[in-house]
C-alpha cells in the first residue's frame, strides 16, 4: 500500500506541470515490484486449425480463413531440392526455381508475367532450396484470380526460356566470383561442405557447375519433381473454403502428371574428422565447431533444442555468448544453432573472433561443449531455457498464414499434427538428465567437424594443437 | 544488395530461414535506414489506421502510440528516443551506440546482488578505467609499466565486480517471459529498443523499461567496448562493400555529422569513457524527447493505466537547442576509391532535401522508378537488358532522414564489365528522367504497389510498430505514414523531371568505387 501512495504522490506532482516536475526526485526504482514477482493475467489461446482438403489428384491444401484485410495468401512446398541434382549439375534445383519465375509460362513471356504481377502489386516466389522447394503468392483479393492463373501457370507449365536461363546462369555466375568478398558467408559455405562431406548435401553449386547447366536439365527437372501428389499448398485470407477449392481445382484439378518422390541418403556424422582451415587474410576469424544431430521426428529433438538453447541459441544468457561476449569480450556473435530436419539436424557452435584470440576462443568452446558432455546442466538453467521456450511458442500462431504453413509443413515432413500441440509439454518433460544425454550422444567429440576461416599466421595458438589440419580450398 | 549504412544493433538478427544465417537470434544485418522505412507506408482509403491509433502524451511530454489488433495473445512494444549517432561529440564518434550497448546491463535494481556494494567497485573500476585511457591516448609516449599496472588492477577490479553482478539480467527477464524480437538499434537519427511479448506480460515491459530509462548502471564497461570494436571488425573490417560505404558517406558530406559511422571510428572507440555516456545519457533520454508505441492485443485503457504507473513519474528536462553542423552545397564532383581484396562495387549519391518536403516524396517516386522489382528501369535495361549489373539498386534518404541526405545507386558490376560501364549505365538511366516524361501507367504501378505494401503492412505487429514510432519521432506526426500515399499520388511527371535536373548532376554528385587488388 505504500507503495502505490509514493506513486502516485509522484504522479499528482507531475501532473500540476513540467516547472514543477523537474523539481521532483527520480522515483525510487526501488520502490516497483522486484521484476521476477509480477504477476499476469493467464493466457488462453487455442490457435485456429486449418482445415485440410485433398484433390481427387492427390494435391493437399491447407485452408484458413482470415477477413482481417483483403489479401489473399497462398504458399507451396514441392519435394524438390538440390538434394536431387545429378552430381556435376549443383544449382540445377536453384536454376529450375529461379527460371520457373523469370523464364514465363504458357502464352506469357517472362516480362509480361513481370509487368502482370508488378501492376497488380502481386509477388511471386519460386525458390528451390537444399531439400525441399517453396512458391507463395500474395495478393489483393480483386486481383485474386488473375494472379492465381499465372501462379498456376508458373508451376505447371514453365516456358524455361533460354534468354532467361542465361541471364540467371549469368547472374549466379556472378554471385558465386563474390562469395569470397563475405568472409562470413563464405565461412559458412565452406562449413557446409565439410560437415556434409560425402553427402548430397555437401556438394555445392560451383562456376563450372552452374555453366554445364542447359534447359533440358531444368525441363527433366521440372518434370520429374513437380506432380500433385509430391505440392502442397496453404491459402488463407479473405477467401472462403469452397471459394479457394473451386479457385484451386480449376487451375490445378486437371493435373494428373505422376513423377519422381526422391529420395537422398541422410548424412552421417564425420569420424574423426581434421580440423577444416579456410585461409583469408581477414582481421577476423571465424570459427564453427558442427555436429549432426537429432532429427525432428526424433525423441531426442527436445532435449537438444533445450540444450542448444542453454549452449547458444538462448540468447544473451546462454554459455558460449556469456562467456565468449559478456565475459571476456571477444566477440559481437557469438552463440549457436541448430534446426532439426526431417531425419537429422544440424548443430553448430560459432564465434567471430579477432584473428589474435581464435585459439582462445575455440578452447573456450570446446571446453564449453565438453562440460555439457560430462555434467548435468544446473536446475536454473534448465528452468530458464524451458520457460523461455514454452512462453515464446506462442510466436509460431501469431498470422493465419503462419499457421497453414506449418500444418502443411509438418505433413511434408511426414510428422502427426500434434506435432504443434504436443511441443510445449515435450520441452517441459526434458530433464537434466536427459539433456546430458544427447549432448553424450550428438555431442561425441569423435564426432564434430571444427571449420576456421582466417589469417592463422596472427593466431595466438597454432591450429594443429586442436587437432590434425586440414587446408581447404 | 545488402550492408549499406544500416543501424547497428546489440545483437545481430537474422532473417527465420537458411543455413547461411548464423544462429536463430543472432545474424544478418538489417537495412533499416530510412530509404527502406520510408519506401514502405501506404494510402488509407478502405483502412483507416488514423482511427485505430491512440495517441496520448503524457504530462511528461512522452507520447505514446496505441493500436489493438487481436489476432493473436501477443504484443510488439517499441521505444525510439530521438537521439542517435548525429549526437555524438567530436572525437566521441560511437557514443550513442555502445550507450545503446550498456543499456542492456542493468539497473540499480536489475542486474546486481547488492548495488551498494557493487557501486563501490564500479567507482573504482571507472577510475581505473580513465587513468589507463588516459595513458594509453599518449601513445608511443606512454609509459608501457604504468599501462601494464593500470591493466592488471583493472583487471582484478572486475573480477572483484563479478561477485556482484548477475549478468545479463534483462535479456534473461525477458527470454523466461517468452520475448522474441528483444533488440536495440542505435542510427544516425534515433535509437530504438524493442521487442515483442506474450500480451499479458506488458507490465513487466514498462517495469524493466521505465527502469533503464531513469537508473541504468554502466556496469561491464570496459568489456562492452571491446565488444563493439569485434563488432566494427566484424561488420565492417572484415566487409569490403561496408567500408566503401563507410568511406563514401565520408566523402560525400563534409560538414554534416553523417559523415561519421554510427559505429564510429576506431580510435574513438577505444577511448570512450562511461563520463561521457552518462552524461549524454541524461541529456537526451527525457521522456520529451522519446516515443513508445504499442500493437496487438491489449486493453488500451488498462495499457496505458501502467504506461502511466512507470513512465509517467519520469521527470523531463528541458531539452538543450543542439546545433548540428549544416552541410554546406556541393559545387563539383568528389570522387574516391577503396582498394580491397573484392570485386567492384559502385556508390554514387546526390545531396537533396530530407522528409516532409515535397521535393523527398519525388524521390521516393524516382527510387520506385529505378530499381523497384524486376519491371523498374534498372533491372530491365542493367541487369536484364545489357546484363552489365548483378545488382543495382536506388536508395532515398541515406543515410538517415533528420537532416539533409543523399539519393544513392549503389551496384556490382557484372564480370568482365566494369564499375566504369556501370556507372555511365546508371547515368544514362538518370538522363532519361530528366528528359523524358513518366507514362501514367508506370506511376500507377508505383502507387498500386505502395498501396498494397501498406496494407500488407498492417498484419504485422512489430512492423506497424516500428513504422508508426518512427515516423512520430522523425516527422512528430505519425500520419506522415497514413497520408503517404495521398503525397505520393500528388507527384507529376513534371515534378520528376524537375528534382532529377535540379538535383541528379555531375557537380552535386559523390562517387566512390571498390577496386579490386588482385592477391599478390
Amino acid at each position: 500500500m505504500k507503495r502505490n501512495l509514493a506513486l502516485s504522490l509522484v504522479i499528482l506532482l507531475i501532473s500540476t506541470g513540467l516547472a514543477l516536475a523537474e523539481q521532483v526526485e527520480k522515483p525510487k526504482p526501488q520502490s516497483w515490484a522486484d521484476p521476477d514477482r509480477l504477476s499476469y493475467e493467464e493466457i488462453k489461446f487455442s490457435p485456429p486449425r486449418p482445415e485440410r482438403v485433398v484433390l481427387e489428384n492427390g494435391l493437399t491444401v491447407y485452408y484458413l480463413e482470415d477477413r482481417e484485410l483483403p489479401l489473399v495468401n497462398i504458399s507451396l512446398i514441392v519435394g524438390a531440392g538440390a538434394v536431387f541434382e545429378p552430381p556435376g549439375k549443383e544449382g540445377l534445383a536453384e536454376m529450375t526455381g529461379d527460371v520457373m519465375r523469370t523464364g514465363g509460362a504458357a502464352k506469357l513471356t517472362g516480362d509480361k508475367v513481370d509487368e502482370e504481377l508488378e501492376y497488380l502489386a502481386a509477388p511471386i516466389s519460386i525458390s528451390l532450396g537444399m531439400e525441399y522447394g517453396t512458391g507463395s503468392l500474395s495478393v489483393l483479393k480483386k486481383d485474386l484470380n488473375r494472379a492465381f492463373k499465372i501462379f498456376a501457370d508458373l508451376i505447371r507449365n514453365p516456358a524455361f526460356d533460354e534468354a532467361k536461363l542465361d541471364q540467371q546462369k549469368n547472374l549466379k555466375v556472378e554471385e558465386l566470383r563474390r562469395i569470397f568478398d563475405k568472409p562470413q558467408r563464405l565461412a559458412f559455405r565452406e562449413f557446409k561442405k565439410a560437415i556434409y562431406a560425402g553427402n548430397a548435401r555437401g556438394r555445392l553449386p560451383v562456376i563450372s557447375s552452374i555453366e554445364k547447366i542447359e534447359r533440358d536439365d531444368l525441363v527433366s527437372f521440372h518434370k520429374s519433381h513437380f506432380f500433385p501428389r509430391n505440392l502442397r499448398m496453404a491459402v488463407t485470407g479473405d477467401i472462403s473454403k469452397q471459394e479457394a477449392v473451386d479457385l484451386i481445382s480449376r487451375y490445378f484439378g486437371d493435373w494428373d502428371d505422376e513423377g519422381d518422390f526422391g529420395t537422398a541418403p541422410l548424412p552421417k556424422p564425420q569420424e574423426n574428422a581434421p580440423l577444416y582451415y579456410y585461409e583469408k587474410k581477414v582481421p577476423q576469424s571465424t570459427v564453427i565447431i558442427g555436429a549432426i544431430g537429432p532429427g525432428k521426428e526424433s525423441p531426442d529433438f527436445y532435449p537438444f533444442t533445450v540444450l542448444d538453447y542453454i549452449l547458444g541459441s538462448g540468447g544473451f544468457r546462454s554459455r558460449i555468448f556469456q562467456e565468449v561476449r559478456s565475459n571476456r569480450g571477444l566477440a559481437y556473435s557469438a552463440g549457436s544453432f541448430y534446426e532439426g530436419r526431417q531425419g537429422y539436424g544440424s548443430f553448430g557452435a560459432y564465434a567471430m573472433t579477432k584473428s589474435e584470440s581464435t585459439g582462445q576462443v575455440l578452447t573456450l568452446m570446446e571446453g564449453i561443449l565438453k562440460d555439457a558432455r560430462e555434467s548435468r546442466i544446473p536446475a536454473q538453467d534448465l528452468h530458464l531455457a524451458k520457460r523461455s521456450i514454452v512462453n515464446s511458442y506462442i510466436f509460431s500462431f501469431t498470422s493465419s498464414h503462419m499457421i497453414a504453413f506449418q500444418y502443411m509443413m509438418l505433413e511434408f515432413q511426414g510428422l502427426p499434427t500434434k506435432f504443434l500441440s504436443e511441443y510445449p509439454a515435450k520441452i517441459d518433460a526434458v530433464s537434466r538428465e536427459d539433456v546430458l544425454k544427447t549432448a553424450e550422444r550428438y555431442l561425441d567429440p569423435g564426432k564434430k567437424t571444427i571449420f576456421v576461416l582466417g589469417d592463422q599466421s596472427k593466431f595466438d595458438e597454432p591450429l594443429k594443437s586442436f587437432g590434425e589440419v586440414k587446408r581447404v580450398k | 544488395m545488402e550492408n549499406l549504412q544500416g543501424e547497428n544493433q546489440t545483437v545481430m538478427s537474422r532473417s527465420s530461414q537458411g543455413p547461411k544465417a548464423v544462429s536463430r537470434r543472432f545474424v544478418t544485418l538489417l537495412l533499416l535506414g530510412a530509404a527502406l522505412l520510408a519506401a514502405s507506408p501506404g494510402a488509407l482509403h478502405a483502412y483507416n489506421l488514423e482511427d485505430r491509433v491512440q495517441r496520448v502524451t503524457l504530462e511528461n511530454g512522452m507520447r505514446v502510440l496505441l493500436v489493438e489488433r487481436h489476432t493473436s495473445p501477443t504484443v510488439s512494444l517499441y521505444i525510439r528516443y530521438l537521439v542517435g549517432a548525429v549526437d555524438d561529440g567530436e572525437g566521441k564518434t560511437g557514443a550513442a551506440h555502445l550507450l545503446e550497448h550498456m543499456l542492456f546491463k542493468g539497473t540499480s535494481t536489475i542486474g546486481t546482488k547488492n548495488f551498494r556494494e557493487e557501486e563501490r567497485v564500479l567507482k573504482k573500476i571507472r577510475e581505473t578505467g580513465t587513468a589507463l585511457d588516459r595513458e594509453r591516448m599518449k601513445g608511443n609516449r606512454a609509459d608501457e609499466a604504468e599501462v601494464q599496472r593500470l591493466a592488471k588492477a583493472l583487471k582484478e577490479l572486475q573480477s572483484e565486480a563479478k561477485e556482484w553482478i548477475v549478468e545479463n539480467e534483462i535479456d534473461r527477464l525477458y527470454s523466461e517471459n517468452g520475448a522474441v524480437d528483444l533488440n536495440a538499434s542505435t542510427g544516425q537519427d534515433v535509437t530504438t529498443y524493442k521487442v515483442s511479448l506474450p500480451a499479458n506480460r506488458i507490465e513487466l515491459w514498462a517495469r524493466i523499461e521505465a527502469d533503464r530509462m531513469t537508473s541504468p548502471v554502466l556496469r561491464e564497461f570496459y568489456t562492452e567496448r571491446d565488444v563493439v570494436i569485434e563488432e566494427r571488425r566484424q561488420t565492417y573490417e572484415s566487409v569490403p562493400s561496408r567500408k566503401l560505404m563507410e568511406l563514401f558517406l565520408a566523402t560525400a558530406f563534409t560538414a554534416s555529422p553523417y559523415r561519421r559511422p554510427i559505429i564510429g571510428w576506431p580510435s574513438d572507440i577505444s577511448f570512450l569513457t562511461p563520463d561521457y555516456l552518462e552524461a549524454f545519457f541524461k541529456q537526451y533520454h527525457s521522456p520529451n524527447n522519446t516515443v513508445i508505441a504499442i500493437v496487438g492485443d491489449i486493453n488500451t485503457a488498462k495499457t496505458l493505466e501502467i504506461v502511466k504507473k512507470y513512465f509517467g513519474s519520469i521527470p523531463s528536462h528541458k531539452l538543450e537547442g543542439h546545433h548540428v553542423t549544416g552541410e554546406p552545397a556541393q559545387s563539383g564532383e568528389k570522387r574516391t576509391a577503396l582498394v580491397a581484396e573484392a570485386n567492384p562495387y559502385l556508390v554514387i549519391g546526390w545531396h537533396k532535401p530530407t522528409l516532409p518536403s515535397f521535393e523527398d516524396y519525388v524521390f521516393d517516386v524516382i527510387e520506385a522508378l529505378l530499381s523497384k522489382g524486376r519491371t523498374s528501369r534498372f533491372h530491365r535495361s542493367i541487369v536484364q537488358g545489357r546484363q552489365i549489373g548483378e545488382d543495382v539498386s536506388a536508395a532515398n534518404g541515406m543515410p538517415a532522414a533528420r537532416y539533409p541526405n543523399l539519393f544513392m545507386v549503389a551496384g556490382t558490376p557484372r564480370h568482365p564489365h566494369t564499375a566504369e560501364e556501370l556507372e555511365h549505365a546508371v547515368y544514362e538511366e538518370i538522363d532519361k528522367l530528366k528528359n523524358e516524361p513518366v507514362q501514367k501507367q508506370e506511376l500507377e504501378k508505383i502507387i498500386n504497389q505502395l498501396r498494397a505494401e501498406f496494407i500488407r503492412d498492417l498484419s504485422s505487429n512489430s512492423g506497424l510498430a516500428s513504422r508508426l514510432s518512427y515516423y512520430e519521432i522523425i516527422t512528430g506526426d505519425y500520419r506522415y505514414m497514413t497520408r503517404y500515399v495521398e503525397m505520393i499520388e500528388k507527384v507529376t511527371p513534371k515534378d520528376i523531371m524537375a528534382a532529377a535536373k535540379k538535383y541528379l548532376h555531375e557537380e552535386n554528385r559523390t562517387v566512390a568505387v571498390l577496386v579490386k587488388k588482385e592477391k599478390p
